[in-house]
């Protein structure tokens, strides 16, 4: 049966939404006339970004205050830059075994903590352990010393390149997939049984919903987008170790969710580019000549957000939404 | 003889070392209203959330249907039958009025164009105006959400309904607009409710059958004028005229 309004399963309106949108940062690395600096930068913007859209499943629509998004990148990078360094594997393979890596790690920690029903605080310090306990077993295992990837000047076969930009558009790319996973979660059951947990857990219970079996279907395709982001991101920087388990990551990560409005994946791509570009700014400014001052800046406009508008830059999109209503979806 | 739907025999349900549901036994027959009171305390709502799963009655077995439901979770209770609303209403708040519904219909309804359309259906039965179907449900009056709590469970398909104290905070009219509803849904959907209810008028009008409880146990049982003059009803409540 012909569904007019769908393509790919999600709505139209969203589907050339994100084409558009995709078309617009494709023409970024040639106004900035492929400098190498702001390349890495933009690279790095867009990257974030499917972070957050990815966290976006676990925090807006599931409601769970997941502080391990860099977990699960930083398995997916660790696994993907062992088996290339030390194993000469591919990431076209090596990603892929990421991504079950961290399937097991999602559903190891997952399915305890769902079925004991641990959440709000104590799941934000579970998680936030993990990402720290994870770092501790890799550097038993590895030791503090950092393992280089192979250099190739321009290798699709080992993901190798001696510039950013074919880096850009496989990011460009990838923060397309992750939007269309958040709209096609959206508008499907799923979506809004998650919804339905995240408002009010018991009266879900109450409707049928099995509450421990979808969040650990959230979680699972969260970390799923996440680990593939973290192969990516070893293949960017080349490098690999017990640092890349970042739990600063993890918390700015979730703060940006937050900021951009839970459960609007639109607000928390525009809150990380915005906050990215700000952190990287304020670092080279203010940060320059007073080490950390960024960090203080950065926390303070949180604060405020926090304050002033706690649903995030959600309610400033739907303003401009209803202002236009041929925007809405 | 009408059909039992659901036997509770010999619950009870303890809180530390308080007896909120103390050898409770009663049946509910197929397509009746059953009023259930009692003074607050009583131990209404805590029997309710034994019969849903919330809680595990330490001891008593609860048969809907010929099959025994004692202790399984809400989410499998729902499955076979048995809905509910909510003493405190419990609405979806960032979710719309629409949304809201459709989250019951998804339960039999996987398809989520199909479980919106049921949404609208039920909607429309309980008398909730399309224009109001896109409101948040922070926007939305008491007397709505409790129909809308009451179209959600409904979207379940359940055939037996618990309503608990759902004329708390309503005005008469609004009452009576609820017990039309609830009465349409006996007749026409053949559906078996329980209501517990404070508010007297509306539980005595509506039921068909009374069950008393009083510190957790069943002190009286039978037509609603029957119950309401028999003393050891009006002595749990003490100072209540008889109707």
């Amino acid at each position: 049966m012909a569904k007019p309004n769908k393509i790919l399963g999600i709505p139209r309106r969203n589907f050339y939404g994100i084409i558009v949108f995709a078309l617009i940062l494709s023409t970024i690395p040639v106004l900035l006339r492929f400098n190498t600096y702001y390349v890495y930068l933009a690279t790095d913007i867009i990257l974030i970004a499917s972070l957050v859209a990815a966290w976006n499943i676990i925090g807006g629509y599931a409601g769970q205050l997941d502080l391990a998004a860099s977990a699960y990148m930083a398995l997916g990078a660790v696994v993907t830059g062992n088996l290339l360094a030390l194993y000469g594997i591919t990431p076209w393979i090596g990603i892929p075994i990421g991504v079950l890596i961290a399937l097991s790690v999602a559903v190891a920690v997952g399915y305890p903590t769902f079925r004991f029903g641990i959440k709000e605080v104590w799941y934000a310090l579970l998680t936030s352990a993990l990402v720290v306990i994870l770092s501790r077993i890799y550097w038993l295992i590895y030791g503090s010393a950092e393992t280089y990837l192979p250099t190739y000047q321009w290798s699709w076969f080992y993901l190798r390149f001696s510039r950013y930009e074919p880096f850009y558009y496989m990011l460009v790319v990838m923060l397309a997939i992750v939007l269309w996973t958040n709209y096609r979660i959206r508008h499907s059951k799923l979506g809004y049984y998650l919804n339905a947990i995240r408002e009010d857990e018991l009266a879900a219970e109450a409707l049928g919903i099995d509450v421990r079996k979808y969040k650990l279907y959230a979680l699972m395709i969260y970390a799923t987008l996440a680990s593939i982001i973290g192969g990516i991101y070893v293949c960017i920087t080349g490098v690999v170790g017990y640092r890349n388990f970042d739990p600063w990551l993890g918390i700015t990560t979730a703060v940006m969710g937050i900021v951009g409005g839970l459960g609007s994946v639109e607000g928390a791509v525009m809150s990380a580019m915005i906050l990215r570009t700000l952190e990287d700014y304020l670092r080279g400014t203010i940060g320059a000549q007073y080490p950390g001052s960024h960090l203080l800046v950065y926390g303070i406009i949180l604060i405020l957000v926090g304050v002033l508008k706690p649903e995030g830059l959600a309610s400033l999109i739907d303003y401009v939404k209803k202002k236009i209503p041929w925007l809405r979806s | 003889m009408p059909k039992t739907i659901l036997k509770v025999v010999d619950v009870v349900k303890r809180f530390g070392g308080i007896i909120a549901v103390n050898h409770m036994s009663m049946e509910v027959y197929e397509n009746e209203i059953l009023g259930l009171i009692g003074p607050n305390g009583a131990g209404k709502t805590t029997l309710f959330n034994c019969i849903t799963g919330v809680y595990r009655p330490e001891e008593g077995e609860i048969y809907f249907m010929e099959e025994k439901i004692t202790g399984l979770p809400p989410h499998v209770i729902i499955q076979k039958g048995i809905a509910r609303t909510w003493q405190k209403v419990r609405p979806f708040k960032k979710l719309t009025v629409l949304d809201t519904v459709s989250v019951g219909a998804l339960l039999r309804t996987p398809d989520v164009d199909k479980a919106r359309e049921k949404a609208m259906n039920i909607l429309e039965f309980v008398g909730i105006e399309k224009e109001k179907w896109n409101r948040l449900g922070t926007e939305i009056t008491l007397i709505e959400h409790k129909l809308i709590d009451l179209a959600r469970a409904l979207a379940t398909e359940p055939k037996l309904l618990l309503l608990d104290e759902v004329a708390a905070g309503l005005r008469p009219h609004e009452m009576d607009r609820l017990a039309k509803v609830l009465l349409k849904i006996r007749d026409e959907k053949k559906i078996t409710m329980i209501v517990v209810e404070h508010v007297m008028r509306f539980v005595m009008g509506l039921s068909d059958r009374i069950v008393v409880m009083h510190q957790g146990r069943k002190i009286a049982e039978g037509l609603p004028q029957q119950v309401a003059s028999n003393p050891k009803v009006i002595e749990a409540y003490l100072g209540t005229k008889p109707l």
